[in-house]
């Protein structure tokens, strides 16, 4: 297989992967059943499920308690950014800002 | 509604959902940044970086991709490995079909070819409080693919000599898709549905002692999902009146 083989495959197959379903589970995901329940919560679970994967990267990075504090602070700026003005651009722009300030003072 | 406001509807949405992904823009553009250095690191030129993020738009599994050819693996192993990486993908379309208006079907491989990861998290987040336009979704991908293939390029071709200077602005990028993420909890959230975030957070928290990321990140979306499929509908139907 090529180089551009591969691209073009895994491409291809990523793209399968998200677009069949969305054309033939469509149906399923319509109703008021177990199924249609399950799927209306997996959005939420999903983000819950990416907060922990991401911040835990970032722990690992520096597995201090700087790196604690740095990340409580970054996350409590989001949260109260977004129950401040429900803009979740701010929130996220204003939390990395408090993130990166809490390295510089934290620092050595 | 006249004419011309109908007209108007699907490209007004566009352009809401591409000033909603500016929060995924400010988050993507630096994790693209680092691929495009890092592929060229690898020995890719500027445009096979491109190329990858072009075709193929997902993430974690391009660092993946680019690691394995490097190392000289077989084309079909770093084939397999990307598609087992974005086998999670497969819940997202469905998931999605549930807070869509409607999916019309010219829309639906476009609407497919974008539903990254935050993607999905940034229009399930807004889904929660109203039923969302293909069109708002269209743009919010959009807004998003064009961050990703910028920020690409923009990495492949001058990010070598950037890459060695890291930094506090470099490190407070690092918490963009955190914060982004930590925002869209906020945006939707729901008293009733704490059991399916904290199932969904401790399931991919466990799992992460045993399996790498990508699989300790489907487990723990399965896991919270299923309580939340568990719920009686009365609870979903009180939920909905909060």
């Amino acid at each position: 297989m090529t180089w551009w083989g591969i691209v073009i495959a895994a491409g291809a197959g990523t793209f399968l992967i998200r677009y069949l379903p969305l054309l033939y589970g469509t149906r399923l995901a319509r109703g008021e059943g177990r199924l249609s329940r399950f799927l209306g919560a997996l959005g939420l679970a999903a983000i819950a499920a990416l907060i922990v994967l991401s911040m835990s990267d970032l722990w690992w990075q520096a597995p201090h308690w700087r790196g604690g504090v740095r990340l409580g602070l970054g996350a409590m700026a989001v949260l109260l950014v977004q129950r401040l003005t429900p803009n979740v651009g701010l929130a996220t722009l204003v939390g990395a800002g408090v993130y990166g300030a809490a390295g510089w003072v934290l620092a050595d | 509604m006249s004419l011309e406001g109908a007209i108007s509807t699907p490209w007004r949405s566009a352009g809401q959902g591409l000033r909603a992904s500016l929060s995924l823009v400010v988050g993507y553009a630096p994790i693209a940044f680092s691929f495009g250095v890092i592929a060229v690191q690898s020995g890719l030129t500027p445009w096979q970086a491109v190329g990858i993020s072009l075709l193929v738009f997902a993430g974690a599994s391009q660092f993946v991709m680019v690691a394995m050819m490097a190392a000289g693996s077989s084309g079909l192993v770093v084939l397999s490995a990307v598609l087992m990486m974005n086998l999670r993908h497969l819940f997202y379309g469905p998931a999605l079909a549930t807070r869509l208006v409607a999916l019309p079907r010219r829309l639906a491989p476009w609407l497919a070819f974008g539903l990254t990861d935050e993607v999905f998290a940034t229009a399930m987040a807004k889904g929660t409080s109203r039923p969302l336009e293909p069109a708002w979704c269209l743009g919010l991908a959009s807004g998003a693919y064009l961050a990703w293939v910028g920020g690409t390029a923009l990495g492949a071709s001058v990010g070598a000599g950037w890459a060695s200077e890291g930094g506090y602005v470099a490190q407070a990028l690092g918490f963009v898709l955190p914060a982004l993420f930590l925002a869209l909890l906020a945006q939707a959230w729901r008293r009733a549905r704490w059991p399916v975030v904290a199932v969904a957070a401790g399931a991919t928290l466990l799992g992460m002692m045993w399996w790498p990321g990508h699989v300790a990140l489907l487990v723990g979306m399965l896991a919270g999902a299923l309580v939340g499929s568990r719920r009686s509908r009365t609870e979903c139907s009180q939920e909905a009146t909060t």
